[in-house]
């Protein structure tokens, strides 16, 4: 399948401050792509990257099979893009907005421009000035998405949105998917991604830690169990089970981490007077912070 | 269950937050506002207290004799009687106009008054509506004090940086007069007398100052700015003309028109009632900025751009949009002030033609200008305008660079826009923004020349020479955003201008020919009269065309910020 988005290695660095180094990535044609990470791991300056709006300090980005520094325009004529941050032109309303970044593409379709403004509840006709920060979200998704680009490139695209119209947006990013279009969706919220994404990366620190499908994160998941016995707490007949981690006494509880199926846990736990049995599978939220926190993990 | 609410078992202890960061700094409101007019003091002192030291040089040097003061004595006499009391009380600065205090007073008091209350308008208008609009005073309000206090501290703040410029002022006319003044002549300033002068000049500025920040809440920082700045222009200009009636019963200027410091005559009370009125300005923007909601205005506000002039058809048409009400009004402003000085200048050329013996005087005073001529006084004027012109060239400047400190750049660029042609056309379209406002200034010349039965043709084609230079600053500025970085390319340009500005004054009278060729305004000819010098307009295309480039190709270049 054809890639649409190769990075090579990618570094940016701003001086002493770290940006992103060493990122490798392939992003496939009709693919949806999420990428994770807390705020400050280098998300957005991959995507200024992408877009030359930042040059590498080294390694490479390929859009459309383009490098990103050679020629710009012609990756910029097929992206659509929604900055995690952005301003516009407060006297200028709604609807002169989409005209004028409609006429810098050379045009769009007004048809499908108009059922973008309905299917988002935008009433176009207000100054960006008097837009809530929810509708100048819904401006700059009209904007990012109007001209049918083959690749969007979305930076935290559901800030501000109200859930109803993240339910639309979600849709509309399924139909452009459906079409053809390939999506880079950068986020730190894990429910959004998992909503879309058929694979996901995580970066963190500038490195990209993780990358797989939402299957290949949901693996990383695992059971907390938590044993309350009646008398002395046998740790030893635990701590050699497979996939159990992390073993810690309490008084008569037995507290550890189970990777991986749990029955050799509940088979030796049989063998002993219980008073309680508490097993808790942490949510892909929780394991998703897990690699943010302390855990290495392996690339691929 | 019943659940209660108490305090923690002990307060956090944070180190305490130094004096000198609450001073200036980030430590409070204060500090930080002092901190954030660091640039606007620094060009407020820098001219005030330059300004002040060059004419204690230049005034000994050009008028080294008795009889040479004599002449300038002599000055009052060549100007019409309706206006001879723009420029400050003519009967009591009396044959004083000969020493620096009275010559300071007649040629440049009312500028520093005028100039130093305009500052205070800016900034009084702008520090909390202006915030208030931009949305961080949201933030600021959130802080745990209320926001009676919140306006007192950038109050105060501003009023320190004004007492600051106006020490500078005070301690360079005494220091200036006593060192190279001819205390024989009548030269030296005491302190008490450049006090009195700053004082007045202080006190103007409270009061305007004080009429925005009061004004601000109701109209916003534009209404208001507005509003207090013609009330400052209206007032002056009601004083000196001599019209208004019993309107002028409310101009300041009327009420300190005996305090002419800088000659040694005091009026005190009048002036403790300028400061009283701006006190009482002051407390009222603080009290309705405490009592109303926070970025509500009265709903009063500026027409807005037509439509058709906002620009969604492209790039350069956009910018332009953008750009058009700051064209507009500095085209306006500096209309307005041609109408008054062109219609003035035939009346003022006629005295000075028919008293030859004072043109040795004004060719000392301005050399190389024929005064006698119409022509002559609208060059004098361009020569003054050319730092109008170069501040609004870095306004434009600022404008586009707008685009990318606001961070619209991000989502411009991805559009199938290459940077360069981002800067290309927001050049264009400065340069468009200040033919505009040159065309504006010519028509006010032209207007006021023809009312003046005068003939107008060299002169508006003269204030070419403006906007030329204008177009030069634009160069200049982006020349610096594209190859450096937008956030400094407006005040880059602005200290460009003020240089210019003091090479182009300080030089002729000091002799210093070599330094003089630095500035660009000296190359310009004088065009008011029809003579253009082809260096200096090649000189401006140049840098304009060339920096416009030059921005295009480093912006191609470099990061683009966020």
């Amino acid at each position: 399948m054809t890639s649409i988005i190769q990075l090579q290695k990618l570094t940016k660095s701003y001086g002493s401050h770290r940006g992103i180094i060493d990122i490798d990535l392939e992003v496939a044609e009709g693919e949806v792509f999420g990428f994770l990470g807390p705020n400050g791991a280098g998300k957005t300056t991959t995507i200024r990257t992408l877009l030359d709006l930042i040059r590498p300090t080294s390694g490479k980005a390929l859009i459309f099979g383009i490098e990103s520094t050679a020629d710009p325009v012609a990756i910029h004529r097929r992206v659509g893009y929604l900055p995690g941050e952005f301003a516009l032109y407060d006297r200028l309303t709604g609807v002169q907005h989409l005209e004028y970044f409609a006429n810098l593409r050379g045009g769009v379709d007004k048809a499908y421009q108009a059922s973008l403004i309905e299917r988002f509840d935008l009433d176009p006709s207000r100054k960006f000035k008097e837009y809530s920060k929810g509708n100048k979200q819904k401006v700059a998704l009209v904007i990012a998405l109007q001209h049918r680009p083959e690749l969007l490139l979305l930076d935290e695209p559901t800030s501000g949105l109200d859930p109803l119209v993240q339910q639309t947006f979600f849709t509309v990013l399924h139909e452009s998917v459906a079409a053809g279009a390939t999506i880079f969706l950068s986020s730190h919220i894990l429910s959004e991604v998992e909503k879309t994404a058929h694979r996901v990366g995580i970066i963190r620190d500038g490195r990209l830690v993780k990358l797989g499908t939402i299957d290949d994160l949901r693996d990383l998941a695992h059971h907390q169990v938590e044993l309350r016995f009646a008398g002395e707490v046998p740790a030893a007949a635990f701590e050699a089970l497979p996939g159990v981690s992390e073993v810690a006494v309490d008084d008569h509880v037995l507290r550890m981490r189970v990777a991986g199926a749990i029955t050799p846990v509940v088979q030796a736990a049989a063998r002993y007077e219980l008073l309680d049995f508490v097993s808790r599978e942490p949510s892909l939220e929780e394991t998703f912070l897990a690699q943010y926190g302390h855990e290495a993990v392996e690339v691929g | 269950m019943a659940t209660r609410a108490t305090s923690p078992d002990r307060a956090a202890v944070f180190a305490p937050i130094p004096l000198r960061h609450k001073l200036y700094g980030f430590g409070s409101i204060y500090g930080k506002t002092i901190r954030d007019s660091r640039l606007a003091f620094i060009i407020a002192a820098g001219l005030l207290g330059g300004m002040s030291l060059v004419m204690g040089v230049a005034v000994s040097n050009i008028f080294p004799t008795e009889a040479a003061r004599q002449e300038v004595d002599a000055l009052f006499g060549s100007i019409p009687p309706s206006m001879m009391n723009l420029f400050g009380n003519v009967e009591l600065i009396g044959s004083k106009v000969g020493t620096l205090g009275g010559y300071v007073t007649f040629k440049y008091g009312v500028i520093f008054a005028l100039g130093t209350a305009l500052w205070s308008v800016f900034a009084l208008s702008g520090t909390l509506a202006g915030e208030a609009q931009r949305g961080s005073l949201d933030f600021v309000a959130a802080a745990p004090f209320g926001k009676r206090r919140i306006a007192l501290e950038k109050v105060s703040a501003h009023l320190t940086l004004l007492a600051l410029a106006m020490v500078v002022l005070a301690v360079m006319l005494t220091f200036s007069s006593n060192v190279f003044g001819q205390a024989a002549l009548g030269d030296s300033i005491s302190l008490l007398s450049s006090a009195g002068f700053a004082l007045w000049v202080f006190f103007l500025a409270l009061l305007f100052g004080g009429l925005a920040l009061a004004l601000s809440p109701l109209l916003g920082r534009a209404g208001s700015a507005g509003v207090a700045a013609l009330a400052m222009a209206g007032t002056w200009l009601m004083t000196g003309l001599g019209v208004g009636g019993p309107l002028l019963a409310l101009s300041p200027y009327s009420w300190t028109f005996d305090h002419v410091p800088l000659v040694g005559t005091y009026d005190w009370p009048p002036l403790a009632l300028v400061a009283i009125l701006g006190i009482v300005f002051l407390a009222i923007g603080v009290e309705l900025f405490a009592r109303r909601d926070l970025g509500v205005t009265a709903g009063f506000s500026l027409p807005a751009t037509p439509a058709v002039f906002l620009g969604v058809h492209g790039p350069t048409a956009r910018a332009f949009g953008e750009q058009l009400p700051r064209a507009l009004a500095w085209g306006i402003g500096l209309g307005l002030i041609g109408i008054l000085y062109s219609s003035l200048s035939g009346v003022l050329a006629d005295q000075l033609g028919s008293a030859p013996s004072f043109q040795g005087v004004f060719e000392a005073l301005f050399p190389g200008i024929d005064l006698a001529s119409v022509g002559g006084w609208l060059q004098l004027y361009a020569e003054l305008l050319y730092i109008a012109a170069g501040f609004a060239a870095a306004t434009f400047v600022s404008r586009w660079a707008s685009d990318e400190t606001d961070g619209r750049l991000e989502v411009l660029l991805a559009t199938p826009m290459a940077r360069a042609r981002w800067v290309v056309a927001g050049g264009a379209a400065a340069l468009v923004a200040t033919a505009a406002m040159t065309v504006l200034f010519a028509a006010g010349i032209g207007l006021g020349s023809a009312s003046g039965g005068l003939d107008f043709g060299d002169a508006m084609l003269g204030c070419a020479a403006l906007g030329l230079y204008a177009a030069a600053i634009v160069g200049v500025g982006f020349a610096v955003g594209g190859l450096w970085r937008t956030s400094l390319a407006a005040e880059i340009a602005a200290l460009f201008v003020v240089a210019t500005y003091l090479l182009d004054l300080v030089a002729p009278p000091l002799n210093l020919d070599a330094l003089h060729e630095l500035a660009l305004t000296a190359h310009m000819g004088q065009p008011m009269l029809g003579q253009w010098d082809p260096t200096g307009v090649v000189a401006c295309l140049v840098i304009a065309v060339g920096g416009i480039l030059l921005g295009a190709w480093g912006m191609s270049r470099r990061d683009v910020a966020r």
